[in-house]
Formats: structure tokens, sequence, C-alpha cells
């Protein structure tokens, strides 16, 4: 890797920091607050398919592990837990192997935030007046329209877009058959992966290119996350937003039931074993907080670099920066 | 020689559903869920056309070892180039909308790589500059002294050229054809 100093980037870099100025401003009069936290944690949310990176704190003889967070979610729900109520946080976050790209950088900015009372699609609303008043206080998107979403549920966009029928996308074995005649290579493979094969080659370039942002909602139960199951019994109360074929940000309604949460972390911890990734200290602590209660709320997550993208006119995230990593 | 999606590159050929390809762009994209994937945009060298496909990062992909053979630009007739081997004689033609937009900066006479594979052409290595005079060009207007003020010219392939406005009809500039912008004056 090296260090490229990119001063030529400084006008696109000031509309990075208009955005910032604006996110805080939109945060603030709608009464979430802000909250700094460490990027340092002694443990971490077991999550199957991200790599993190380890450090150690050494003094003397006394070694521990340290992990740099890639989302500040632990620490935002334990605080809700202790009853803060709305919050956010804008900040560095960190995810190891995946390298730079266009969309992609190990280190990145997050914006994360929780409203209480609120659902998944609630929150669309929520998300939505934010882009809105972005756009309004900065440079402003010329080619893109914020005032609706346009909105398509994930069996919909299967079906609209890659001609996948809901009975097929719910049944794993009946999707696998569908994929392999369709050309994907489905040996050694699960559904989640399948899954975001397809919806990156045929479905995703399709999206946030008609002058709205799109919202894709109601994700397959396979990939839930943290979210609640809807009571169709096939569905999580996820959502994922896009403009101009890139996934921005998205939300869910967050799981409070600490014993599904907990059987969702050993679930995910055995598969980061079988993936062969980093096998960090799982945080019990975020159990045992849930046990007092998360209250019912909905958690947003938004790229910020790609979040600025839309309003610098950038094709890259490396154009918002005056040094890159690369 | 087979490697991880996650490690093509632009530049390289694959085969794809059957046909090959050359890679045109290839992008890291981890979704939210499900292992990482690389996006990739793939120019048929057959139709000329491009598909996006996204890759599972750890899959495997056979990239084609091509050669690159030194070749003479001969002519072109509507659909194709020509070009000619120097040693054996033996000539190659390529499909324009294979080659692409950069084609319009090839000279005749000029010696240019081809890609070769199983004794067929692929396509070219675009080269990093090519040389050309100006053949028409309007003066600058008087008193237009702002910097950076650009005024297009035609070059002596026909191709037409955004250049600072003190350039003039007789000078051979440089030009970087992939992105067709005027590099300078030589």
């Amino acid at each position: 890797m090296k260090i490229q100093t990119t001063v030529e980037n400084l006008d696109n870099y000031k509309i990075y920091l208009q955005v910032e100025k604006a996110v805080h401003e939109f945060m603030e009069k709608h009464n979430y607050l802000k909250v700094d936290l460490p990027v340092l944690s002694p443990f971490l949310i077991p999550e199957s398919y991200l790599e993190i990176f380890e450090t150690e704190f050494n003094y003397f003889n006394k070694k521990e592990k340290l992990y740099l967070t890639p989302s500040p979610e632990l620490f935002l729900k334990r605080l809700l837990v202790g009853g803060i109520g709305n919050c956010y946080y804008l900040g560095r976050a960190y995810r190891n192997c995946e390298p730079n790209s266009d969309w992609h950088s190990p280190e990145f900015t997050m914006l994360e935030f929780y409203k209480v009372g609120i659902n998944y699609l609630e929150m669309a609303e929520e998300v939505l007046k934010m882009l809105q008043f972005v756009n309004k206080k900065c440079r402003g998107n010329d080619t893109m329209l914020f005032d609706r979403w346009e909105k398509y549920s994930v069996s919909e966009a299967f079906e609209k877009f890659s001609g996948i029928k809901k009975e097929k996308l719910f049944n794993e074995k009946l999707f696998f058959k569908k994929a392999k005649d369709k050309g994907y290579n489905v040996n050694k493979t699960t559904y989640e992966d399948i899954f975001s094969q397809i919806l990156a080659t045929e479905i995703e370039p399709k999206l946030g290119v008609n002058g709205y942002p799109t919202l894709l909602y109601d994700y397959p139960k396979q990939m839930a996350s943290l979210a609640k199951l809807n009571d169709d019994g096939l569905t999580a109360q996820r959502c994922e937003f896009y403009i101009n074929g890139l996934e921005v940000g998205g939300f869910c309604t967050e799981l409070n039931d600490y014993k599904e949460q907990q059987k969702r972390f050993i679930s995910e911890a055995k598969k980061r074993k079988k993936n062969k990734i980093i096998n960090h200290s799982i945080d019990k602590g975020f159990i045992e907080a849930l046990k007092y209660g998360l209250p019912n709320c909905t958690g947003a997550g938004i790229g910020f670099e790609r979040l600025v993208m839309i309003f610098a006119n950038t094709t890259s995230i490396n154009q918002l920066k005056l040094i890159n990593i690369v | 020689m087979r490697v991880n999606a996650g490690n093509l590159k632009k530049g390289e050929f694959v085969k794809f559903q059957g046909e090959i390809c050359q890679v045109q762009k290839a992008d890291f994209y981890s979704p939210g869920k499900g292992s990482a994937l690389m996006k990739a945009r793939l120019k048929s060298l057959i139709s000329a056309k491009n598909v996006e496909y996204a890759y599972k990062s750890n899959e495997q992909v056979e990239v084609l070892d091509v050669a690159s053979v030194d070749m003479q630009y001969i002519y072109k007739d509507q659909e194709n180039l020509y070009f000619m081997d120097e040693r054996t004689f033996n000539q190659v033609s390529l499909l324009i909308s294979v080659v692409g937009d950069i084609s319009r900066f090839f000279k005749e006479g000029e010696k240019m790589f081809v890609y070769m594979y199983d004794d067929k052409p692929l396509t070219i290595r675009p080269p990093m500059s090519v040389r050309l005079k100006i053949v028409e060009a309007d003066d600058a207007a008087k008193g237009d002294t702002v910097s950076g003020a650009k005024k297009p010219v035609r070059v002596e392939t026909g191709a037409t050229v955004m250049v600072p406005i003190f350039v003039k009809v007789g000078e051979t500039i440089s030009i970087n054809p992939e992105t067709g912008e005027y590099t300078g004056r030589v």
C-alpha cells in the first residue's frame, strides 16, 4: 500500500464537509444525541462474513487482544438499553479484507443512528427526510429527486429484474436450481452467496437509476442479521437503499429478543470458524444488556463516503479524500 | 492460469459463457451479508457487447495466457481494422467495434501490439500515447486569454481533440488514446 496525496480533490472534500455539517444539523434538529465512541474494543458482535483488524494491547507482561470496530452497533445498543434514546454516531469503522476500490476502503466513515418506537418502514421516511435535507443544504444532485422512494420488496425485485418468482426465491433447493440454469457456479456455496451474486449482477444496476432512490425491503430471513422477522416466517424487517446502482445504506427493526439474539450469535460464530476468519472474543455483555431490554427501535447504517459521492457527483470514494491509502 | 476472481484485473482475458472477453473494470464489492464479490465489466471480443457480472471473490476463474505480437496497422474499411505481422507478412483483422473508440487515433503504418490467442487475434494493446499532426484548427478568438480555455482541432486521422488555444495547425501533439485527451506538444 502507499500514501497518496490528492490535493486536487479539495473541491470534493469541501462537499464532504458540507454533507457532514448538514447531517449533524439534521440529527440535532430531530433530537438525536451525538455519541463519540471508541474504535478499539476487546469484544465484537460475531458476523460470519466480516473480517476484522486485530491488534494487541501490551503493558509489561499483560497482553490483551483488541479489535478495531467494524460498526458502532455494540456500543450504541448498550446505550439504548441504558435509556439514552435516539442517538447517532458519525465516525470511523474498519473492515479487513476489503481492498480499496471505487466503493470500499478498509477504513471508512459510518453514519449509524437509532430511533426509538419506530419500525423499518417508518425509518425509510426518516432517511428520505434526511436525504432531502442534505440535498437542500449542499450543492445538490442535479439528476436525483428525493421526494419519494421507488420501492420494491426483495421478492418483487427478483421477479421483475431477474425473472425469479417468489416460490423459487424462498425455497433454497429451487433457488439453487434456477441459479445454476442461469449459469452461476453453485458448487460449495451458500444461499446467501448466490443471493448476493444475483442481486449484484442482475438487480442492483437497475436500482436508483430512474431519478429516485430505490428502497429494497423484506429480505429473506437468511439475511436477517440483527433484524426482527416478519409474520410471514420468510422475511426479515430489513431494508437497503440504492442510488445510481450503489447500495448506500440499510436499516432494520432491531431484534430485542435476547434468546433469539444469542442463537444467532452462536450460529454466526460457528460460521466464522468454518470460514477460517479471526476467531475474536464474543461480546457476551451485549446479550447481558439485551436481557435488560432494548427498547423497540430501528437502526440505520449508512456508508458516509457513498452518501457524499451522490452530492459530489463522483464515481469513487477516493475522489473525496485529500489523503488515500491505496 | 487460474486465479481467484478477487484478483482479476482490468485488461485481462477470460472465458465467460463460452466467449472470450476482456475485463474492462473489476471492482471489489462486499454486500451486507454473504461473501465478498468482484463486480466485473466484461467485453465480449465476438459481439463487442459489455456484460456486467459479479463473481464470488473466491471463485476460480481461468485467465487466458495471451501473446502480444508486434504488428503494423495497415488500413481499415467500414467494419474492420487490418494489421500485418512484418516478419511473416501474415495479415489479421479486428472488428472496429471490438477495438473501440481508440481506433480513431490509429495512423496507417504505425506499429502496434495485437493480442493473440490460439492463433486468433483478440484485440489490440492500447498504446500509452499517440503522436498526431493537427490538420485543421480555428485560430483562437482575440482576447480569449482565460487560462485553461480549450478549442477543438482535427488531427491527421480525422479525429477531433480538445487542445489549449495556443496550439496551431501543423503542430504535432501527443494524445492519450484511451481518454482522447491532449497531453502535450511534441
